[in-house]
């Protein structure tokens, strides 16, 4: 897919109200009644908010922070289980930023890993993303080392930049062009691709050079220094809250547990977990094999720029700097990454 | 149906091997899964007591012996305490099987030595009966098992009936102090049972499970005695949730229990960082 379109303002406005009267789920980076900007649904486009970066990802939409996978009612000494409903409403998001998109698509590898994970990609067919080309980021954003940018289309089925009175549309899946087939109206002539330029340009130059784009000698790093100083250094500043993986739109690790609401039925769920805390890993004998907060910050290190690479070929990251800004103690990612490409490239190990 | 909901499973016997070991004979209630329900040795799976939430063990039956699996553990936590609980009838969870098998067809033709200590000797036994079920695919069979006391030993009618077999050289062993009166086995440390009973490496496979402390020591005596590293098999354990590549708790560094393991060859092992 490489065609495009335009879109005015004023069509965006309409298309939104399209979608809810055909009873399409809408959701964007929309103002929370404490002021702050999450993803979350809307009922018009005036409510999304184009400038800041939500404070949560678009991860929620896909792998909710609690999900149940199936009921079960105790007879006696028999129990039924019963399913829940394997179809999902269909969703737009509008808003999207492209880092948020993109690990959407990233995290498609682990849930399809010789197993599909049904609820994920249950929310991913029902779910059209349309993003916005981001309008420039701040010092923890690093999206161009990890091979994305401020424009980059991946994980997106449709990408807007802002050009003259609207949007340049850049349709990039078929379930893009769908969306665009379905609302004709909404679409059409307008200012080219060189009206965008001067937008990503400006969008690109924020971020750039925040962290080297140089995934590969990380990853060689990271997997040449299992035992390494380094790890217990970055892990003293760490409380092991986790607030980094909530807030990250690749963390996916979850745990699945019981929630009996009687004595006799209950719910079996899976939950947002993180590996920054000890109880992750650690063994009903007692046994923890990652036993100090070291081997956790490196494990988490490790995965999105190490493991996932290797079995995978791509970054479990897309740098939207959502861990170092969550942080409560300061950890930051682009000064971990420029450590250790300075430790790689012999210039020291100063940030 | 998604990936994470379990087949259901009937108890049909509960067996105390300790005092605080069980194991549980589970059959599947769908007919259809009973009959097309397929494993190899050494595979895993999750456990479930519904409301107590999921476990994870190996499947300690043999996948010779269609229709049921077998799972023996120690109760130690949450489920395992709901799964002590659990009376014959009643019904619980098993999604399954998960993970990598020994490589029985690579062992046909071959020698084959067991070495367990403890709890550790579940996922061997399994192999075990997988060999005894087809004795004639192997040669001479010996099996190496250890317990702290006498009391600790699991499994005891079926190292009766493997000891009364000619076509098995089975040593039981128990940790010094942990025999009584009448224990007529072994004393002392497994690694020293296995170089007492001097199996030969020619043509030889080892199958070595139990507490760190015993691999750690046993491999030595095996390589020592001329087994190489690639035919010295081991399984591993790690916390889990899935069991299949997706909750991300069981790696270890790179590589992942559920999916690489949990059978790994003491050449893998010696690969692996310092995370276990």
């Amino acid at each position: 897919m490489s065609t495009t379109t335009f879109i005015r303002t004023g069509d965006l406005k309409g298309l939104v109200a399209d979608l809810r009267a055909a009873g399409v789920g809408v959701a964007g980076p929309a103002r929370t009644s404490d002021g702050a900007v999450d993803y979350r649904s809307i009922t018009a486009f005036d409510d999304v908010v184009l400038d800041a970066q939500p404070r949560n990802s678009l991860k929620q939409f896909f792998l909710p922070p609690t999900e149940p996978l199936f009921k079960y009612q105790r007879k006696g000494s028999d129990v039924a289980i019963l399913e829940i409903s394997a179809t999902f409403p269909p969703r737009v998001i509008v808003g999207a930023r492209p880092c948020d998109a993109a690990a959407v698509d990233v995290l498609d590898h682990v849930m399809n890993w010789d197993y599909k994970d049904e609820p994920w990609f249950g929310r991913r067919e029902a779910t059209t993303i349309v993003t916005f080309a981001c309008p420039g980021g701040d010092r923890s954003c690093f999206c161009t080392a990890v091979g994305l940018g401020p424009d980059a289309t991946r994980g997106s089925d449709l990408l807007l930049v802002p050009a003259g009175d609207g949007y340049y549309v850049e349709v990039v899946t078929e379930k893009g062009k769908r969306l665009v087939d379905a609302y004709p109206k909404r679409f059409g002539a307008g200012a080219g691709v060189d009206a965008t330029l001067s937008y990503r340009e400006k969008a690109r130059a924020s971020v750039e050079g925040h962290v080297p784009a140089r995934p590969d000698v990380i990853r060689q790093w990271v997997q040449e220094h299992f035992e390494d100083p380094f790890w217990a250094d970055i892990s003293l500043r760490c409380h092991g809250c986790g607030g980094c993986a909530a807030a990250c739109p690749t963390c996916h690790c979850f745990d699945i547990v019981d929630e009996p609401e009687t004595l006799t039925e209950g719910t079996r769920r899976r939950n947002w977990d993180t590996c920054q805390t000890s109880v992750f890993t650690a063994h009903a004998s007692g046994h923890n094999p990652r036993a100090d907060q070291c081997g956790r910050c490196r494990q988490r290190v490790n995965h999105k720029f190490a493991i996932y690479p290797a079995r995978f070929n791509d970054i479990l990251c897309t740098g939207c700097g959502r861990c170092a800004r969550t942080c409560p103690a300061g950890q930051d990612v682009t000064e971990i990454l420029n450590r250790i490409v300075a430790m790689a490239t012999g210039q020291g190990g100063a940030a | 149906m998604n990936v994470y909901q379990p087949f259901r499973v009937r108890v049909e016997e509960k067996i105390a091997e300790t005092a605080d070991t069980q194991t549980l004979k589970l059959r599947f209630l769908d007919e259809d899964v009973a009959k097309s329900f397929d494993f190899k040795a050494g595979q895993f799976g999750e456990y479930s007591v519904f409301g107590a939430g999921e476990c994870t063990f190996c499947i300690a039956s043999s996948p010779t012996r269609k229709g049921y699996i077998e799972c023996s553990f120690k109760t130690v936590g949450k489920v395992t305490n709901a799964m002590r609980d659990v009376e014959v009838g009643d019904v619980m969870g098993f999604r399954g099987p998960y993970g990598n098998a020994f490589p029985m067809e690579k062992m046909h033709g071959g020698n084959v030595v067991f070495i367990a200590g403890g709890i550790g000797l579940a996922p061997v036994r399994c192999v075990i009966w997988n060999v005894l079920d087809e004795r004639d695919k192997y040669k001479d069979v010996t099996i190496v098992y250890g317990a702290r006391t006498v009391a600790d030993l699991v499994y005891k009618r079926e190292l009766e009936d493997w000891g009364k077999r000619p076509d098995v050289k089975l040593w039981t062993t128990v940790d010094p102090g942990g025999e009584t009166p009448d224990w007529k086995g072994s004393v002392g440390f497994v690694p020293a049972i296995v170089e007492k009973a001097a199996p030969k490496a020619d043509n030889s496979w080892a199958v070595v499970c139990g507490p760190p402390v015993m691999i750690k020591y046993t491999i030595p005596v095996l390589k020592k005695m001329g087994f190489t590293e690639d035919r010295i098999l081991t399984t591993l354990e790690n916390r889990m949730k899935c069991g299949i590549g997706k909750c991300g708790r069981c790696n270890i560094g790179p590589v992942y229990v559920c999916k690489d393991g949990p059978v790994f060859t003491a050449q893998e092992m010696a690969k692996l960082p310092n995370e276990f």
